[in-house]
């Protein structure tokens, strides 16, 4: 499915008055796997939402925080990621009783993340790592080309978050993701961006880089 | 507005809110008729309950009684027509008619020609009873009976602005209350909460039978003039619903009690014919005391 | 995440002190006289009668009313506080409207409705539900303002308002609405209490009376009744039992003795007794008309509003200082960590007893004890909303999560809970204060001049149009507060707001 690029030019963001960062000059193509590093209050979920003011219409979302709706059970978290393509009175129907064709489409997204036997759980009632999975199983049956994610492995393990991330890339044309994860970041995407200090400090293919030049960023940090 | 709006007329269409009576509506309506609670609730459903029967079986319709507990309430019962007779105090009864074109009184009790207040107080304060109006009550803790009470209210609060030219009753005692009805106004004054109260007498003599007055506590310091009080006022329209003559027929049975059982619980020896002109004095008060327009 | 207010947030020492040296100030102006008295022979019977409860006497169908009252009243309420709670956060005069329902206490609406629906099943319903409609859409409008909107913001752009409120919304906040509606229930059976005191069948009817003429047996039996039904509430008030609730109670409900015409009410209610009365002969294009009209209103503004205004503010102002240090007392009675497998059930009893029992009751008793002033009142008032604050306090504290180490007793108290609850706290007592200048509109008896006490005049000297003025006085004195009330609550951040982690940055950052 392919999409215009998603092209940031000079842009800035200011969060209550206070400059996040200026001057980013940012495109990415349909296809690219993106992916976003940088210590913690670098200005990655910054970057993410002007990211996703520039394409919403295109973008399968996966937040930082899960941003499920907790009284509601896993299968109705899923299944609002096509809210906006089905009639109200469908959406309402099935509130109360899900049609059977939905249950299964939900089902089988939420087995590629694990979470099968838990469709009809309530999210509330879950763990951390659990709903971070459903919230990624929420995206997944979103299906829109561009997947924007936030940390959207970091409460689980690596294999774990490797074997998430890895479905992830598979349904979706084009991946934009933050992680904190270096490995991860090098095994799951082509193109890593360090943002720094309100700015990108680093743009390059992933091939080129390893973990030790990736290091420093953090390193400074500490 | 509209929430507001949807839920009247919703509940308006409910049946209960239009009431049984009218399923009856082969026969007359039922006569319906209430009283102001004046005083003691069991003794206003015995007498009521007593006058229902009697009037039954005296004037051919069903009747009921309905209790109310509030004065304003009761006057608001008869205003908007959903009973057709009431035994009002004086003062509520000036204030129906008022309020109620056609409306008419048309018996009081043989007493309510010349009816009076105690002025009440408790034995601590030192005050001793007179023929004048006792002056010296001035600075004390002061309660009336119920707000719209003729005995309790009104006809006190008359003889306090002319003892006291000028001043109302708030300036003339420390502090004023409204005990709610006299057999409470009694209580309070007897445990001292208020020094000085203002009671209807046949209230005092009623409950001081009963054994609830307590002699060394409390005591009568002071009686008033006479003034006209209760009667039974009654709603023009009965002549266009139970026929021409009604109204008089409804005054006969009424003066044509002599049953005891009923009468006593009024504390009244019988009913007698009146007429609304009985009760120009109390409209005089009322504005002279600003409590009527 | 960092956060720049517009104002610098108020820490909760400065607003509690700040409530407190109100009350100090209003102090000086409260006539607080105690009168030596020799209250012991009525007292002495009162506890004579508390100790025989006459229980034949308690009327089961007393019973099934009240329960009915409060069922309909509240349902109506809620289900149309509902309504107005959607663009109540967006529409002045939705607010206004709203502050108008809540300012008119329940005997008032009942006396009011009385005018249109004679005395019936309609105006007792309507005296709660309209009320409660005022309370239940400015509470809801907050729960569903402070709910989580993060699922909200993830929604797939393009979907429906519909399906996003039913979808992202209602869930979250649906628990929250139901729990407060059916705490509400608690109150509307308080509140049926007082339907009786216009004659309306219900407990209330007989307990004021028993109390009223001494036959406190009858009286206990009664209030042992009513303590039960509101100590058992959440046994029998479920969303599983609400829809036979809600059918018994509307096959129950006394029918109406009499017929009164309501379109002749309403029209006379509306042309006639709530128009200033200069207004209803003078001919508008009339000078005199105006100038007569300001002769009907000068008294009432100088004799009854402000002097009026000033008493309610002083005597809500010291009642709900004290409510607080009431309540900071009683509340850690009900709570599971501070009191043992013994204590509770006694400490729920006590706060069942403290909060249900009828303020009018309170008053008496304080009254016969302390003489008439304004002492009775506060305390009255105060006991009454303590056992309230204190009973929800202790609900909020069983709902905290403690950590497995956590200290026990006074330390408990003061390091884990109270900070915690701090806020919770404040915005309850902000909420009481304007309940507290409403309720003190039926305590008449003590003789203390509040707003209420000359409306209660003016109804009974069938003033209503005078009644109406007071009413509108009250309602702007109700919004004055809630507006100072809101303000607070945002320096305070009570509110606290869910983090709204996922909110799209493009509304709040702007791309060059």
């Amino acid at each position: 499915m392919p999409h215009p690029p998603i092209v940031l030019a000079n842009a800035s963001a200011s969060y209550r008055g206070r400059t996040v960062f200026s001057g980013i000059d940012l495109t990415i193509r349909a296809g690219e796997r993106v992916a976003l590093l940088g210590r913690s209050g670098a200005g990655k979920s910054t970057l993410i939402g002007l990211i996703h003011g520039q394409a919403a219409r295109d973008i399968a979302l996966v937040p930082q925080a899960a941003a499920l709706v907790r009284t509601l059970s896993v299968f109705h978290n899923v299944y609002m990621g096509r809210l906006d393509r089905r009639s109200t009175l469908h959406n309402l129907r099935t509130l109360v009783r899900p049609a059977k064709a939905d249950v299964e489409a939900v089902r089988g997204v939420l087995a590629r993340v694990d979470l099968g036997e838990a469709l009809w759980a309530r999210a509330g009632e879950l763990s951390g790592g659990q709903q971070q999975r459903v919230s990624v199983a929420r995206a997944l049956y979103d299906g829109r080309p561009i997947l924007l994610a936030d940390e959207p492995v970091s409460a689980l393990d690596r294999r774990q978050g490797a074997a998430i991330l890895e479905r992830l890339t598979e349904h979706h044309a084009t991946v934009i993701v933050a992680l904190h994860d270096v490995p991860l970041a090098l095994a799951q995407t082509n193109r890593i961006v360090v943002l720094d200090a309100g700015g990108i400090v680093l743009d390059a293919p992933a091939r080129d880089l390893d973990a030790g030049t990736l290091a420093r960023f953090y390193e400074a940090a500490a | 507005m509209l929430a507001r709006r949807a839920a009247l007329s919703l509940l308006a269409a409910l049946p209960w809110s239009l009431g049984p009576a009218r399923a009856e509506g082969a026969t007359k309506p039922p006569l319906v008729f209430t009283g102001i609670p004046d005083q003691d609730e069991s003794r206003l459903v015995e007498r009521f309950g007593k006058v229902a029967t009697y009037l039954e079986a005296k004037l051919g319709v069903p009747v009921r009684y309905i209790p109310v507990k509030n004065y304003p309430a009761a006057v608001t019962a008869f205003t908007n027509g959903q009973v057709q007779l009431a035994w009002f105090g004086g003062f509520t009864g000036v204030q129906a008619r008022k309020a109620v074109p056609g409306a008419r009184a048309i018996a009081q009790g043989a007493e309510d020609a010349a009816f009076k207040t105690y002025l009440i107080a408790n034995a601590r304060t030192g005050l001793g009873s007179s023929k004048e109006f006792p002056k010296e009550a001035a600075g004390k803790t002061f309660t009336f009976g119920a707000r719209a009470s003729t005995s309790g209210r009104l006809m006190p609060e008359h003889f306090i602005r002319q003892a006291f030219p000028g001043k109302a009753p708030e300036q003339v005692f420390s502090r004023v209350g409204f005990s709610g009805d006299h057999s409470r106004t009694i209580q309070l004054v007897q445990s001292g909460a208020f020094e000085v109260g203002a009671v209807d007498y046949t209230v005092w003599d009623l409950d001081s039978k009963a054994g609830k007055v307590e002699p060394s506590a409390v005591k009568v310091i002071w009686e008033s003039p006479p003034y006209p009080d209760y009667q039974w006022t009654v709603r023009g329209e009965v002549e266009a619903t139970y026929g021409a003559g009604f109204t008089e027929r409804l005054r006969q049975a009424l003066t044509g009690i002599d049953d005891p059982a009923i009468l006593e619980p009024f504390g009244r020896t019988r009913f007698i014919p009146v007429d609304d002109a009985a009760y120009a004095p109390l409209v005089e008060v009322g504005r002279s005391t600003g409590l009527l327009d | 995440m960092s956060t720049v207010l517009a104002h610098k947030p108020l820490g909760y020492r400065a607003a509690s002190a700040g409530f407190a040296l109100a009350a100090f100030a209003a102090l000086a102006l409260a006539d607080l006289h105690v009168a030596s008295l020799d209250p012991w022979a009525d007292l002495r019977r009162l506890l004579a009668g508390l100790m025989r409860p006459d229980f034949a006497s308690v009327l089961p169908l007393s019973i099934a009313y009240t329960i009915a009252f409060a069922v309909l009243g509240v349902g109506l309420g809620a289900g149309a506080g509902f309504l107005l709670a959607i663009p109540f956060a967006r529409s002045r005069a939705v607010r206004l409207f709203c502050a108008s329902l809540r300012a008119v206490h329940e005997l008032f609406w009942a006396l009011l409705l009385m005018q249109i629906f004679g005395l019936s099943a309609t105006t007792g319903l309507l005296a709660i539900a309209l009320p409660y409609a005022g309370i239940c859409a400015k509470v809801f409008s907050e729960i569903i303002e402070e709910a989580d909107l993060a699922a909200l913001r993830v929604l797939p752009p393009g979907t429906g308002a519909v399906s996003a409120f039913l979808y992202a919304r209602l869930p979250d906040v649906a628990a929250n609405l139901r729990h407060y509606t059916l705490y509400r229930f608690e109150c509307g059976l308080r509140s049926t209490l007082v339907l009786g005191f216009i004659g309306l069948p219900t407990m209330g009817f007989h307990l004021e009376s028993a109390f009223r003429q001494g036959r406190y047996g009858e009286a206990a039996a009664l209030l042992a009744v009513f303590y039960g039904l509101i100590g058992t509430r959440r046994l029998w008030v479920r969303p599983a039992t609400l829809p036979f609730l809600a059918v018994a109670s509307l096959l129950v409900l006394p029918a109406t003795v009499g017929t009164t015409d309501i379109g002749a009410g309403l029209a006379r209610f509306l042309t006639h007794s709530i128009v200033p009365a200069p207004l209803r002969e003078g001919a508008l294009a009339d000078p005199a008309t105006w100038t007569g009209l300001w002769a009907w209103f000068a008294p009432i503004l100088t004799g009854q509003i402000v002097p009026g205004a000033l008493q309610t503010l002083v005597l809500a102002q010291i009642a709900l200082v004290v409510t607080a240090l009431g309540a900071l007392v009683l509340f850690p009675l009900t709570a599971r960590r501070f009191t043992g497998p013994l204590g509770r059930p006694l400490g729920r009893i006590l706060l069942v007893v403290v909060r249900s029992t009828p303020e009018y009751m309170l008053a008496y008793l304080l009254l016969q004890l302390l003489g008439p002033s304004m002492l009775p009142t506060i305390l009255a008032l105060a006991i009454h909303n303590a056992g309230i604050v204190g009973y929800l306090m202790g609900r909020h504290a069983d709902g905290l999560a403690y950590r497995l180490d956590a200290p026990k007793g006074l330390n408990l108290y003061a390091y884990e809970t109270l900070p915690r609850l701090y806020g919770q706290f404040l915005a309850y007592l902000l909420y009481r204060w304007e309940l507290i200048l409403r309720e003190g509109a039926i305590l008449g008896l003590l003789g203390v001049a509040t707003l209420g006490f000359y409306v209660d005049a003016a109804i009974s000297e069938l003033r209503i149009d005078v009644a109406v003025v007071l009413i509108a006085a009250t309602v702007i004195l109700t919004l004055a507060v809630e507006a100072l009330s809101r303000r607070l609550r945002a320096r305070l951040r009570i509110a606290t707001l869910p983090t709204r982690l996922s909110r799209p940055l493009t509304d709040a950052g702007e791309p060059a």
